[in-house]
């Protein structure tokens, strides 16, 4: 049952231990390592409740436990401000109730796990939990306890979450999946019973069913599939009417037609007791055409429910200046003038200017760009980006609404508006199908009723049956649940199920360069170093130590598990860190900062074999003697030329945010002709929208912000890996993991899925054609033709099933 | 043969209602998340004392 974790792996999340074994704890009375201290202390949090038994029946490993689990409860107190509470939660009699999405729910157990701990929480009512969905509902009584703290012990077994704003049609497209559900229900249960009762009639082997039998089966018949007609099939009604209202054709008119007929006639033939009935026919008919709207319409509502819980509501808030004490007060509460204290490490709430202090900022998640901007007074700080050291107080010039991010939100809304729809092939070709069929029936009947065949009604019944085009409607999605539901297995999600359809027609395919490329971090690239001086692990100890002290990116170039203590840290904003360890006087930092510590730094470059001081950009020194130069740039992902090479027949660009040099030597080492840099969202919107215009058909692949507008307005759009939130809402498709290599194994499944959905048109439509004379003639009965229809439709599902092995 | 004029109303009579319990399920939401309630009677089963009372006045309260 429960899944293996192999050695050296983490018990909880399954990642490899990479530090040894320094988070252990005791699960199922055996002593099992973890990967991090997030992990151990989720474990610890699991065991202690008395829920092990997750560990036992799990299917899935856990998502990796957040190490910060020290400061969050007095973060999550903004989520108790009544203000913020009046959008999400729901008044129901003396408690309160709210639906959450929750991060992390990757099996069945997790559900079990959640509802298990909060069950035990004193004053909450009822939880449920929707794995499927990824979702909880949560009722409490607001006096015996606080919302913060609910999240706080989901938080503490390991699950993140928040309250989301719910998309506006997916309150309805539940409905109407439960109305669906139901009519498919009635239908599948009468079908059975009706199709008794004919099974009987039509293989009478011992002639033991007189006239008077007949008569009462068919009476039975006519009541049973009265509700079918009445309540399952009005669905196709209701869309034929519309169509009719809307002077346009659909599929829907010629089964309308058909069911109707067939059903009045039956009426008739029950009555007079004379003919022929098929209320058989009519009940498999409509089930069989029920499934198929089901199928469709339940991918639609799974995309619409992935894509609501994108919609994360995250607030923000401010220490807002109250005279001489600061306040803490909602983003969306600051006015225009107010004066903000933002500290180091914290987001920065609000766009404002800086009035006082200094601090580096890191704009990543506007502009993509993760190397921190220096502010000083008088600069222009936006909400959302991320105050790195220093403290600054700001003076706020827009409203939140107003904001730098919500402006890049409603470009992306502009942007999905104005998305080239999908010219849907298969619609346009069964129109044309449903005229010719109504033209075939209504020229059959008309011959046959001239040459005086009592049969002409039953054979225009037969012709509008058996030319149903239920297969051909069944043919599309039946093969895109399937590819989604694969995908979905791998870590891809995807959001609309026709992005699907429209990679295959991709011509040009567009990269983001930071996050999406390149790794979106320091990396060490090259180094240079005197083998005299120390080992070069010894080195990268030293300057990773040392980098520990500071707050900047360039740190995650010099990874270290266990620091060495550092005393007498000195750190020059921009410039460099001095610190002392061992007894020994160390320097690291850029090239100005240590040419003016020593006084001969060109000489004891080309000691080091640098000719060139621009190829390095990081310098170590011990005591006066310079001992490495280090070339730390954000590198290339490990597998994107892999990648790229497989990508040799679309035409492919960079379109970046970064200058021109960067921009540029990754297009060189990778070998991308196409680049365009220094791009604002509305510039790559714009690019996107030149090469729509000129008939291409574009893939956009990236992960800030700043991509957010150019995903919407693209024809087919992948985040990559640890997108943010914005740009996640906005592509079709999410790759959970960080690789880009699953981005091949999207377009190959888009081509095997169109492969799929053209041998089930070909079927479904030499099928149609091929009873159509027989129809005709008048050989088919409407019994066989909706047997055969049914038969045709099972073979274009089982045929996409196919996907999913 | 004559039987069959009592057990075909008989048979519909179930029928109906396993309709209306259906109904009922779909209205009550039981076909929402068909992965999880598989699993459930696996882990109540090895629930120890002192959870597996929470657990009842919490079904307790779900059915109140």
């Amino acid at each position: 049952m429960s899944i293996k974790i192999p050695d050296g792996h983490c018990y909880h999340c399954g990642l490899p231990n990479v530090e040894g074994e320094r988070y252990p704890a005791t699960i199922l009375k055996i002593e099992r390592i973890m990967c991090c201290p997030g992990c151990q202390a989720v474990a610890t949090a699991i065991v202690n409740n008395g829920l092990e038994s997750y560990y036992e029946f799990r299917t899935e490993t856990a998502a990796r436990g957040d190490a910060a689990l020290d400061n969050t409860l007095s973060q999550l107190a903004v989520y108790d401000e009544p203000e913020l509470q009046e959008e999400f939660v729901f008044d129901i009699g003396k408690h309160k109730q709210i639906q959450l999405t929750v991060e992390g729910i990757t099996c069945a157990a997790c559900g079990w796990l959640i509802e298990k701990q909060l069950a035990k929480v004193k004053g909450l009512k009822q939880v449920s939990v929707n794995v499927a969905a990824r979702r909880a509902l949560v009722t409490w009584d607001d006096s015996e306890i606080k919302l913060s703290s609910i999240l706080n012990r989901l938080k503490q077994i390991g699950y993140e979450s928040l309250p989301f704003q719910s998309d506006q049609h997916e309150a309805s497209y539940q409905n109407e999946q439960k109305s669906y559900l139901k009519k498919l229900g009635l239908a599948g249960l009468m079908t059975m019973q009706v199709m008794m009762l004919a099974m009987g009639q039509y293989f009478d082997l011992f002639g033991n069913i007189d006239n008077e039998m007949q008569r009462y089966f068919n009476w039975i018949s006519l009541v049973l599939t009265t509700p079918v007609v009445l309540f399952s099939g009005s669905v196709f009604y209701v869309s034929a009417l519309k169509a009719v209202l809307a002077r346009t054709v659909n599929m829907d008119i010629p089964v309308t037609i058909a069911i109707i007929a067939t059903y009045i006639a039956g009426i008739i033939a029950v009555n007079k007791d004379t003919g022929e009935v098929y209320f058989e026919s009519i009940c498999m008919f409509i089930f069989f055409l029920l499934i198929s709207r089901f199928l469709e319409h339940r991918s639609r509502h799974k995309a619409t429910q992935i894509s609501s819980n994108m919609l994360k509501y995250i607030p923000v808030t401010a220490n807002k200046w109250v005279g001489k004490s600061l306040e803490s007060v909602l983003a969306k509460q600051l006015r225009i003038g107010d004066l903000v204290l933002v500290k180091a490490g914290e987001t920065i709430p609000i766009d404002g200017v800086v009035t006082d202090g200094a601090a580096h900022v890191d704009e990543s998640m506007l502009t993509g760009e993760f190397e921190p901007v220096k502010k000083q007074v008088n600069a222009r700080v936006y909400g959302g980006t991320l105050n790195q050291d220093g403290q600054i107080s700001l003076k706020v010039t827009s409203t939140l609404k107003h904001a730098m991010v919500n402006q890049i939100l409603r470009l992306q809304e502009t942007a999905l508006a104005s998305k080239p729809s999908v010219a849907l092939v298969a619609d346009k070709l069964s129109r044309y199908f449903v005229i010719a069929v109504l033209a075939i029936s209504a020229l059959t009947y008309t011959y046959w009723t001239s040459q005086g065949n009592p049969e002409a009604f039953w054979i225009c019944i037969s012709i509008l049956v058996a030319t149903c085009p239920c297969a051909l409607g069944l043919a599309t999605p039946s093969a895109l649940t399937c590819a989604m539901a694969k995908l979905n297995r791998t870590g891809i999600l995807i959001k609309r199920a026709d992005a699907l359809e429209q990679l295959t027609h991709v011509t040009d395919v567009i990269f983001d360069k930071t996050g999406t490329l390149t790794e979106g971090k320091f990396t060490l690239d090259k180094m240079w170093f005197d083998a005299n001086a120390m080992s070069e692990q010894e080195m990268l100890y030293i300057a990773g130590s040392l980098e520990q002290c500071s707050e900047h990116p360039i740190s995650s170039a010099f990874p270290v598990d266990y620091p060495k203590h550092v005393e007498n840290v000195e750190i020059v904003i921009g410039n460099g860190i001095k610190g002392v360890i061992e007894s020994i006087q160390f320097t690291i930092g850029s090239a100005s900062f240590l040419s003016s510590k020593l006084g001969d730094f060109k000489i004891q470059l080309n000691n080091l074999g640098l000719q060139n001081e621009q190829d390095a950009n990081v310098f170590l020194a011990e005591e006066d003697k310079l001992i490495a130069a280090f070339s730390v740039c954000d590198s290339i992902k490990k597998d994107v030329s892999t990648v790229l090479s497989h990508l040799e027949q679309y035409s492919t660009t960079i379109l970046s945010g970064d200058s021109q040099a960067n921009v540029e030597s990754i297009a060189n080492t990778l070998g991308i002709s196409n680049k365009i840099s220094q791009c604002s969202p509305k510039q790559k919107l714009a690019y996107i929208a030149d090469l729509q215009a000129n008939g291409k058909v574009t893939l956009m692949v990236g992960d800030g912000i700043n991509d957010a507008p150019v995903l919407a307005a693209s024809n087919v759009s992948v985040a990559v890996g640890n997108a943010s939130d914005l740009a996640r809402n906005a592509a079709d498709v999410i790759l959970i993991n960080a690789n880009l290599p699953t981005l091949l194994d999207v377009i190959a499944m888009a081509k095997r899925t169109k492969r799929k959905i053209k041998q089930n048109i070909a079927w479904a439509l030499s099928y149609n054609l091929m009873v159509l004379p027989f129809a005709m003639m008048g050989v088919l009965t409407p019994w066989q033709a909706a047997l055969g229809m049914s038969l045709s439709s099972i073979i274009v599902v089982y045929n996409s099933t196919r996907l999913m092995c | 043969m004559s039987i069959i004029y009592v057990l075909i109303p008989l048979a519909i009579i179930i029928v109906s209602i396993a309709i209306l319990v259906f109904f009922w399920a779909v209205k009550s939401n039981q076909f929402d998340d068909l992965e999880r309630q598989g699993y459930s009677i696996l882990f109540d089963d090895d629930l120890k004392k002192d959870t597996s009372e929470t657990q009842n006045t919490n079904n307790k309260q779900i059915n109140d």
